[in-house]
């Protein structure tokens, strides 16, 4: 146990630290679930791609820094810090990124670890259907394997939705039934796909507020090069479960995001305290405690990682942690604002961050498998009660 | 940095919880309740271990170990739900009294011979003191009123709290697995009860507030060993955390176990009334809270995410 930063560190932190003084915008952008904005984000990308800090926990051999996980956290701490925009490519920095370095080819890292790491292509997940979303073995859009003078491919039909970032991004991802007739986990491989491809329309989800953050994909004998099949052909579910546990481990969301918040609220409540409650205050402690909290087991959990350790069902708890924690803090927020709390922007023109803040967080106790979903995986895997309804 | 709970800890930690499983079951806490709440066997066993010189420098005869490995072992004491007042004397009295240069017990403390804990203006009653006995709850707590002067000194209080915050974690851990044990063998409409959702929910509700309060106590004890002056407040979060935990699994247990879980035949209760007494000794909620309020609302503590070790 050493809760000190070595000089090193400290000398890392100052580094981020100035560099991203320099270059973070200084008014927040536009939000991501519109053209301008996300194109606006995709800038941020490439800025971040040009000091060399978009991918900072990939190896150095696929354009990132080799940072450790100490390392991330002071990376992802002085980020927040400087008020750093969401991350356009969080998908592929979290997700597709771990999951082409742990089962891609050589040609595969290549061709699509390279550029995602210069920030040229922004890349959409694609897991859920109409019929399958917590359950997602369900899943049955298919991709038919056929050989023929446009070479080895599979040709994919059916629909994915609430796929993330898709109205927008450039590539895609997701799971696709290639085997005929095949159930459940059986038979499923990891296909990506450009989203631009002939046969593939996307049809952006209007959310609630408006915005348009993620789409409809419908595929009509979409065809796909077998080249982009990650892992064997039928492996798709073990390299998704993968995938998914890189979603709800320790990268998704890190504590700096949610100690930001924290500050913020505590700020937010200082300007209210005349006329706020004692019950108002509580929360606002609340939410300091926790995201410190928040912060203390991911810094555990990165140390048991670098000790050889790793994640398991752990990572359910730390799911629903923070979306609860997210969740809470926005609404103290929403509380202390008043009558102001249902203004977009406020009248001196500034965006309400709380409210889109709020919105968001509303998302995360059911997205990347619902907390409902993460409290069955706890009761069942570290708590060892009877599996019910699982196929 | 490097947020880890060393092999050798959690080795001394198993060795202590694997001696209390064996020795210190639910049928012994049963036999003391039955008779005056101690036997001196159980004090003589911690005491062959080296417990009771935990904290004490190996000069007067003690292990010399710190504050992480004494909230460790006081974890275990929580998950026995231990009778015996070690936590009160060993991690908590002996480290104030060596704050204060009082040496003169240490060797007696180390034998076993001298037991002595030390009450504060917050905390006002000890266990198996001299004076009058108290009607507490929990009768194992063997709670009196001291006939001595007390403290009031701030160390003896973060020392209190941060030990029952560590014991804390360790009843509520307990109550976790005793209740998970319990959803498994009861069964109604023709399966254990363990397969409902609405009972592996709560389950895993109470297990989440549990494994977010661990660190703090950890992180807890590491400011108070590294001298941080930030230390009470990172003690009183502790204490809010693990009470917090403890309570939400206690109310959590209780409603898993059903009616069993109201009598007394069921273990439960000696685990609840241990989590009841703890979560107000060694200062309020309330008063934590008023120690975080003034540091994390009143600015006297660095906040943000550049602050997480502040």
């Amino acid at each position: 146990m050493d809760l000190v930063y070595t000089s090193e560190q400290q000398d890392f932190r100052a580094e981020v630290r100035a560099w991203m003084d320099a270059h973070v915008p200084k008014e927040p952008l536009d939000t991501l679930e519109c053209r301008v904005g996300f194109d606006e984000h995709v800038v941020w990308e490439r800025t971040l791609a040009s000091g060399n800090w978009g991918m900072v926990t990939w190896p150095e051999a696929y354009g990132g820094r080799g940072l450790d996980l100490i390392q991330w956290l002071i990376f992802e701490e002085e980020y927040f810090r400087a008020g750093g925009p969401n991350r356009a490519n969080q998908n592929g920095i979290f997700l597709l990124g771990p999951t082409i370095m742990e089962f891609g080819t050589p040609e595969q890292k290549a061709r699509f670890l390279t550029p995602m790491a210069k920030g040229e292509t922004m890349w959409a997940q694609a897991w859920s259907e109409p019929g399958a979303g917590s359950d997602m073995a369900a899943i049955s859009s298919k991709a038919v394997r056929a050989n023929d003078s446009g070479g080895d491919h599979y040709v994919i039909s059916g629909q994915k939705t609430w796929s993330s970032r898709a109205a927008f991004a450039d590539w895609g991802f997701g799971i696709f039934r290639t085997e005929d007739g095949s159930k459940r986990h059986k038979g499923l491989s990891f296909i990506l796909f450009d989203l631009n491809s002939p046969g593939i329309t996307r049809r952006p989800i209007r959310q609630l507020h408006g915005d348009t953050g993620f789409a409809e994909l419908f595929f009509d004998e979409v065809r796909v090069p077998v080249e982009n099949r990650i892992a064997g052909e039928g492996e798709g579910w073990k390299v998704a479960m993968a995938t998914a546990g890189f979603e709800r481990g320790l990268m998704l969301r890190s504590p700096g995001r949610f100690q930001a918040t924290a500050k913020r609220l505590v700020e937010l409540y200082r300007e209210h305290e005349a006329e706020a409650s004692p019950a108002a205050r509580e929360a606002v402690m609340t939410a300091w405690m926790q995201a410190q909290a928040y912060a203390y087991n991911t810094y555990a959990v990165a140390a048991k990682i670098m000790a050889g350790g790793s994640i398991g069902a752990e990572a359910s708890l730390n799911k629903i942690f923070w979306s609860e924690l997210d969740r809470a803090m926005h609404r103290t927020a929403m509380q202390l604002l008043g009558a102001a709390a249902e203004l977009r922007r406020f009248d001196d023109g500034r965006m309400n961050q709380w409210l889109e803040g709020y919105i968001f967080s509303l998302s995360g106790p059911i997205y990347a498998g619902s907390n409902e979903i993460q409290r069955n995986i706890t009761a069942e895997r570290l708590l060892d009660l009877p599996r019910v309804g699982a196929g | 940095m490097e947020f880890l709970l060393n092999e050798d800890r959690l080795a001394l930690a198993e060795t202590v919880r694997d001696y209390l499983a064996g020795t210190h079951g639910p049928d012994v806490l049963r036999r003391l309740d039955a008779g005056d709440n101690r036997d001196p066997a159980i004090w003589q066993g911690l005491v062959n271990m080296g417990l009771t010189g935990l904290l004490v420098p190996e000069e007067f005869g003690g292990l010399g170990l710190g504050f992480v490995d004494a909230a460790l072992i006081a974890r275990e004491c929580g998950r026995a739900c231990l009778a015996e007042p070690l936590v009160d004397t060993a991690f908590v009295a002996v480290p104030w009294l060596l704050s204060q240069g009082d040496t003169a017990q240490m060797a007696a403390i180390v034998s076993g011979t001298a037991k002595p804990s030390v009450a504060h203006r917050i905390n006002p009653w000890v266990s198996d003191g001299d004076g009058a006995a108290l009607d507490s709850i929990d009768p194992l707590r063997n709670l009196t009123r001291p006939v001595g002067t007390s403290s009031s000194d701030p160390l003896l209080l973060d020392l209190g709290a941060l030990m029952s915050a560590a014991q804390l974690v360790g009843l509520a851990e307990a109550m976790l697995d005793q209740s998970a044990a319990y959803a498994k063998i009861r069964t109604q409409f023709g399966q254990p009860i363990g397969a409902f959702q609405a009972v592996k929910h709560q389950l895993a509700t109470a297990a989440v507030a549990i494994e977010f309060a661990k660190p703090v106590v950890w992180r807890a004890a590491q400011a108070l060993s590294d001298g941080l002056v930030s230390a009470p407040v990172h003690i009183s979060h502790a204490k809010v955390a693990a009470s917090d935990a403890a309570i939400q699994m206690a109310e959590t247990a209780i409603q898993v176990h059903g009616a069993m879980g109201y009598t007394y035949e069921v273990d439960l209760h000696f685990w609840m009334k241990r989590s009841w007494a703890l979560s107000g000794a060694w200062g309020s909620r309330a008063f934590h809270l008023k120690r975080i309020d003034d540091a994390v609302i009143g600015g006297g503590l660095e906040i943000g995410p550049d602050q997480t070790f502040a």
